[in-house]
């Protein structure tokens, strides 16, 4: 039996990591990494130059999170990778301490962006390899179209809303109201709440005036305890619950630079690709990332976009005087079960088929050509 | 992270996760997972026969039938007990959990069954230790093909047993951080008078091997183990099998770190050059210059 792929993730908030050819990652991780920081002089490349094996005197993930003598880093911002001295170290303990495979042994896929992306618009039963993917995940949003299996790179557009802007968003809403929220603790109980207890409405206002005449049915209580006095304190969670989500819709809520709702944006970057696929790219928008697990986040999105779709046609028609009737537009937002792991599970289905080892570049490869074998991706030219 | 960890935390938090579940009540999910261990080892952990409430988790080594020689089924079936069942096809030892009947010492229970590929290797090592604690020295030497090119040779003396791993380097810087590595690790004995004694051997096998056909190479290295009885003695055996027995896995892990440690001092090296250029660029001066009219202007 051939030694599996190992299919690596890497996001802003959390990596992904397992073999592939299973539905889900072995292991779901926060992307932080907690290192021995000495207060020393010098910039941070001269104090990481240690002696003995010191280097290796770190912990990665959900290990990271409380150790007292350790400095918790997160070395990817934004989809990026800030801190590659960090990341090597990750990468270390996910190679030999998570997966324990030998480097030497197993091809390797790293989820990059874009990529991964186009093979999650892959729907379930059928494969088409044409649609948008809206990957948003904790720092980051794109919108990415795929047409034919091949990303259109310069119609993909960034989005500055994420999981993490949600948490900050609410975070603040929290500050100003609750006063029972021990200060060290409110962004990790302003998550708690995000992930448990919000929703996408379809309409601020009449959500506002349904909290308002009912709150016994809407407003929620999250429990919490206070990690330093381990008391218990109650949180009421009122209109974060659906004021949270909606930035995605009203940027300008959390961001003063940013205005425009995402149903725009995934327009804007279908009106830029080719008029060809405009189509079949309004068919086919997939949903991935563990900011688009909001419940109706789909069924908003598939009605702002038709609503500003239905709008653009109706007024062609109008300035053709009536003679032209441009067919209506199909609009569709698809919602699946493994929106949350999408891309780790898109790699894994990818490195299970027997064409990968033949796309995969080796060490002597890229000795020998460089960083630029990375930016051309054969893969969807044996995959159709 | 120094030593490598012997068990293998997907098994144990597979099998947690479905004990909590059922002891919670919960009813349980599906199960199929693939996944790999250090030298070629392959697990699967699934329903068998689709029915959920069992877990079996499987096993397969390339050269297990070497183990089976040693003794491997008699010590797997000592410490499993009824959890071994007969093998799924394709993999040489199965476990199997009724999710059920869950046992009273569930945490001892995953400990082992995390413990797995170490107790598969562990027969060979119990087997000679053994060997040397009665005296019975000229027993035929164990011979283990645990990867494609590279093996573990195991022998027994009366007052010794040696251990002999040969490696091979498939990348060439990998044979002098090897070098410089082993150089390092064989004055162990400096630091602490209970280490075992190491030797380092580059392209040639040592002299234990002489009459073999291992094999001579600018990338493979032998390095010999020489156990003594505080070693191979009973409250000493089973630290030194879990210790020993992924030391090839750790000599790699550890001339990968040593590759990155390098990356990290070539940046911090780049920044500090990178900030001298830049302090020696010249100011663009404003220079007086003259043409042969005579009229003057500043650049």
């Amino acid at each position: 039996m051939e030694l599996p792929p190992c299919v690596v993730d890497c996001g802003t908030g959390y990596t992904k990591i397992g073999y592939a050819g299973n539905t889900e990652p072995q292991f779901i991780m926060p992307s932080c990494i907690a290192i021995r920081e000495w207060a020393g002089v010098g910039d941070q490349a001269q104090r990481r130059l240690v002696k003995g094996v010191e280097d290796l005197d770190f912990y990665i993930g959900d290990e990271a999170a409380e150790k007292p003598n350790y400095a918790t880093k997160w070395p990817i911002r934004h989809g990026m990778v800030e801190d590659w001295d960090l990341m090597e170290k990750f990468m270390e303990q996910i190679i030999f301490k998570y997966l324990r495979a030998e480097p030497e042994d197993h091809s390797f896929l790293m989820a990059v962006l874009a990529l991964a992306a186009s093979w999650t618009s892959r729907q379930v039963g059928e494969r088409t390899l044409t649609g948008v993917v809206i990957d948003s995940g904790d720092g980051v949003t794109h919108a990415i179209p795929v047409a034919e299996g091949y990303v259109i790179g310069s119609c993909i557009k960034h989005i500055p809303i994420a999981g993490r802007d949600i948490t900050f968003f609410i975070q603040q809403l929290l500050r100003d109201r609750e006063a029972g929220i021990p200060p060290e603790q409110s962004l990790e109980t302003a998550k708690a709440i995000k992930e448990r207890y919000c929703y996408i409405c379809p309409d601020i206002v009449k959500e506002f005036s349904k909290f308002d005449s009912d709150p016994g049915k809407w407003i929620k209580q999250y429990h919490g305890v206070n990690a330093v006095t381990k008391t218990d304190f109650n949180v009421d969670v009122g209109y974060e619950r659906f004021l949270g989500p909606e930035i995605f819709f009203h940027p300008e809520f959390a961001n003063p630079d940013f205005m425009q709702p995402i149903s725009d944006i995934v327009d804007e970057v279908i009106q830029s690709c080719p008029i060809d696929v405009r189509r079949p790219l309004y068919k086919n928008i997939v949903l991935s990332g563990g900011s688009t697990m909001f419940r109706d986040f789909g069924r908003r999105v598939q009605r702002d976009l038709k609503r500003v779709v239905d709008a653009r046609l109706k007024f062609s028609e109008e300035l053709s005087g009536g003679r032209l009737k441009p067919k209506p537009m199909e609009v569709q937002v698809v919602t699946h079960h493994m929106q949350r792991y999408a891309v780790w599970f898109g790699g894994s289905m990818l490195a299970s088929t027997p064409e990968f080892s033949q796309v995969c570049h080796s060490k002597k490869d890229y000795d020998e050509i460089g960083p630029s074998i990375c930016r051309h991706n054969p893969v969807f030219g044996i995959m159709s | 992270m120094i030593l490598l960890e012997i068990n293998n935390r997907i098994i144990e938090e597979t099998l947690s996760l479905k004990f909590d579940g059922a002891s919670n009540g919960n009813k349980p999910e599906g199960l199929d997972v693939t996944f790999a261990d250090f030298d070629g080892v392959l697990y699967h952990i699934s329903n068998p026969n689709g029915e959920k409430t069992k877990v079996m988790v499987s096993i397969s080594l390339k050269f297990y039938k070497e183990l089976q020689e040693h003794g491997a089924d008699e010590l797997l079936k000592r410490i499993y007990g009824d959890f071994l069942v007969s093998t799924e096809d394709g993999y040489n030892v199965s476990l199997l959990y009724d999710l059920d009947a869950l046992p009273a010492n569930k945490e001892e229970v995953i400990h082992q069954a995390g413990m797995l590929k170490r107790n598969c290797f562990a027969s060979v090592f119990e087997k000679y230790f053994k060997f040397q604690e009665e005296g019975k020295e000229g027993e035929e030497r164990a011979v283990v093909h645990y990867r494609d090119d590279e093996s573990m040779y195991l022998e027994a003396k009366k007052d010794r047993v040696t251990v002999v791993f040969s490696t091979v380097f498939k990348d060439d810087d990998d044979v002098i951080i090897g070098k410089v590595f082993m150089q390092e690790f064989k004055e162990g004995r400096r630091a602490s008078h209970t280490a075992p004694q190491v030797l380092f051997s580059h392209r040639e096998p040592p002299l234990e091997l002489k009459d073999t056909d291992a094999a001579v190479g600018d990338n493979i290295g032998y390095i010999t183990f020489v156990l003594f009885p505080r070693h191979t003695n009973a409250n000493a055996r089973d630290n030194t099998i879990n210790l020993i027995h992924t030391f090839r896995d750790y000599l790699h892990y550890h001339i990968k770190c040593s590759k990155a440690y390098i990356h990290t001092r070539m940046r911090a090296k780049t920044s500090e050059f990178l900030k001298v250029l830049n302090r020696a660029r010249p100011d663009a001066e404003k220079k007086e210059m003259k043409t042969m009219s005579g009229k003057t202007f500043s650049r």
